[in-house]
């Protein structure tokens, strides 16, 4: 792996949840700070996750969520923990309820980012988190 | 902190006569009643008639969304009920769906079949209060075909009934999206819009720029989009369909989203009605006054709901409700206190019906028509949110129209654009928001409200009991009418699809039976994530 790569993350929304703004700016604060960003949008089942993670080998996935049960999160948990990809960082962002928060990083979640994270934040955390070996961006 | 409009523009510290030159009150405003309608429709305003004070409705099974209505009655709901849709019916797909029984009655109502409807609205009336069923654009045709099958069933007579139920393809591009394609949400939406007008029903249709603006669009680009949206949508019912502007002219509603710029809110909705009566009467030629008045709800706005302290949202909804009141509207209802966190509570219901409440019956605001008119404050916002909207309108006309510009991504590319400038403005303190760029508290002293919400195992469930119910249906009877559905359908653009839903509804055939034999009848895959076929064997 090239030390020098900029890290590689997926945003993406899940399941049938249509609400991309969050996603969206989200998507375009990583790439303003030199993250390679796949957006998936909206429409992807973990499966589809799961799958773009493996075959882009990307270091990190952000899901964007709006209103949920949660399920096809925990299920894209297990799905990654299956392909051997517990070493790539997750992250959720959105209109996330505290308790439900506490459950996602019981399955695995690494942070969850909640309505009106600064930018900063976000990209400082996903900086010192994400598998190294990797330098910090321009 | 940034004095300026949300769409740009510096405010001053007063005005004057000045800023209003050339002001002619019966050329720009006209007395309540009168055109170009500026200050209303109703020479007596709320008095001669309340706006509808509503809740949205709609979480977990049809029966526990009946239970809510009951409440919300309860709760001094009156006039009307309004009942959103989760994301299964919207998509449309059936619970039982791989992907449907992951989320049905997550966030909203899982109506996938008449039988779900009838539970809906067990016990309570079609008649006397309006039915505003919400969703997307693409079960439009569906949640007709629903109300045409329950009234006669009922033997209730469809001319009484009146409401919303079908909504324009053009939502779905304001990032909150269904999976079907704008061309067959567009034909749909045609189809039924015709039938409601051909039928003389008194429904209408959402043709509205509250999701653009939920989603991050400014006061200005709300109001073009809306009527370029209007435009084009009106002007296809008249030319393609061969229908008159007057019969046209009562179908759209718009429902407006109201922040908490005061002044600016109340501006907007008198810019509208402005805009909408010109459109009515110099372009298409409106022979009746009715049709110059376009029928504006408010939904007091989700988007400035704070997760952080949420008490503080029962303040804004206070703010807007009342700019919502001072605006002059048809009907309202508001987003509440934990809007940022889960659907209504009961305790965030109640609060956001009580806020209506006070703002009708304690503050005296009912009892004058408009009476922000004259101010050179208010006046001056309506000319330049109006000269700003003409404008951004004028650029959507350039790119050929809302379709033309949908299909080209402008329009996108637009909401895009300012949602980042948004970002950037509270990011940077440009604009404050109490609790969360300014005045916050740490996680651990935020006041706990109640939230409510659908487990996986309750979505679960409503899928498995679907699935038991499909097997109880006459099945010969729903292959019959789907596939007279899939021939009518198969003539593309060329034949109403209103009649063949509608006998497929009254059969039971689901919204992802229906919308699945259109889809295949037009070359597309049954299922839109290719995941499950056709039941039935067609043609």
């Amino acid at each position: 792996m090239n030390a020098a790569k900029p890290i590689k993350i997926i945003v993406s929304m899940i399941g049938l949840d249509g609400h991309t703004t969050g996603g969206e700016v989200v998507a375009r604060i990583l790439r303003d700070a030199g993250m390679e960003v796949i957006y998936l949008g909206v429409n992807q089942t973990p499966e589809m996750i799961a799958r773009a993670a493996v075959q882009e080998d990307v270091d990190a996935i952000g899901i964007s969520s709006h209103a949920a049960n949660y399920s096809q999160i925990t299920e894209l948990m297990d799905l990654l923990a299956r392909a051997g990809l517990r070493d790539v960082l997750v992250v959720c962002g959105g209109t996330i309820p505290r308790r439900r928060v506490e459950e996602l990083k019981e399955k695995g979640v690494a942070e969850v980012f909640l309505p009106r994270s600064t930018s900063e934040s976000i990209v400082r955390y996903i900086l010192a988190n994400v598998r190294a070996p990797r330098t910090p961006p321009r | 902190m940034k004095r300026e409009t949300d769409y740009g523009y510096a405010i001053k510290t007063v005005y004057t006569p000045q800023d209003i030159p050339g002001f002619d009150y019966q050329r720009d405003l006209g007395d309540p009643g009168s055109y170009p309608y500026t200050r209303g429709y109703h020479p007596q305003g709320y008095r001669s008639r309340m706006w509808t004070r509503r809740m949205t409705a709609g979480l977990g099974s049809s029966r526990a969304a009946n239970q809510v209505l009951k409440e919300y009655r309860e709760m001094g709901q009156r006039g009307g009920m309004c009942v959103i849709s989760d994301r299964v019916f919207s998509s449309p797909i059936d619970p039982d769906h791989p992907l449907g029984r992951k989320e049905a009655g997550v966030l909203g109502w899982p109506g996938s079949s008449l039988l779900e409807f009838e539970e809906l609205m067990d016990g309570i009336p079609l008649t006397g209060q309006s039915i505003t069923l919400l969703g997307s654009s693409a079960p439009s045709a569906i949640r007709l075909a629903y109300l045409v099958v329950l009234a006669r069933k009922r033997g209730a007579n469809l001319d009484e009934i009146h409401g919303s139920v079908i909504e324009s393809p053009f939502e779905n591009y304001f990032g909150q999206t269904d999976v079907q394609p704008f061309d067959l949400n567009l034909k749909l939406f045609l189809d039924a819009a015709e039938y409601i007008l051909r039928n003389k029903m008194h429904i209408r249709a959402a043709i509205i720029s509250q999701h653009f603006q939920e989603s991050g669009g400014n006061n200005a680009q709300a109001l073009a989009l809306e009527m370029a949206m209007l435009k084009e949508l009106c002007g296809l019912l008249v030319h393609e369909r061969g229908l008159d502007f007057d019969e046209v002219a009562a179908l759209p509603y718009e429902l407006v989203s109201i922040g908490t710029r005061f002044f600016e809110e109340i501006a907007k909705m008198r810019a509208l009605r402005r805009m909408w009566a010109r459109l009515a009467k110099e372009t298409f030629g409106a022979k009746r006054d009715k049709s110059c008045q376009l029928l504006i709800a408010v939904h007091t706005s989700g988007r400035t709901m704070t997760y952080q302290q949420p008490l503080n949202n029962v303040v804004r909804c206070a703010i807007e409700t009342l700019a919502g009141a001072i605006g002059g509207c048809t009907a309202l209802d508001n987003a509440t206190l934990d809007n940022a966190h889960a659907e209504p509570s009961s305790l965030a219901a109640r609060m956001s019906l009580n806020t209506q409440h006070i703002v009708a019956e304690e503050t005296g605001v009912t009892d004058v028509v408009d009476p922000l008119a004259g101010s050179y404050f208010v006046e001056h916002l309506t000319n330049k949110v109006e000269e700003e909207a003409y404008r951004i309108w004028g650029r959507i006309e350039e790119w050929g129209g809302m379709i033309a510009a949908i299909r080209k991504g402008s329009i996108q590319e637009l909401l895009r654009e300012e949602v980042q400038n948004r970002h950037r403005e509270v990011e940077s303190g440009e604009r404050l928001i109490v609790g969360v760029n300014s005045l916050a508290i740490p996680a651990e002293d935020e006041f706990e409200i109640p939230l409510q919400d659908v487990q996986a195992d309750e979505s679960e469930a409503i899928a498995r009991r679907m699935e038991e119910w499909k097997k109880t249906r006459d099945l010969a009877l729903i292959r019959d009418r789907l596939t007279r559905l899939y021939e009518d359908a198969r003539k593309r653009d060329g034949c109403n699809l209103m009649p063949p839903i509608i006998e497929a509804v009254e059969a039971y055939a689901t919204a992802g039976e229906i919308m699945g034999v259109v889809r295949q009848a037009r070359g597309l895959s049954y299922d839109p994530f290719h995941m499950i076929e056709c039941p039935f064997p067609l043609g």
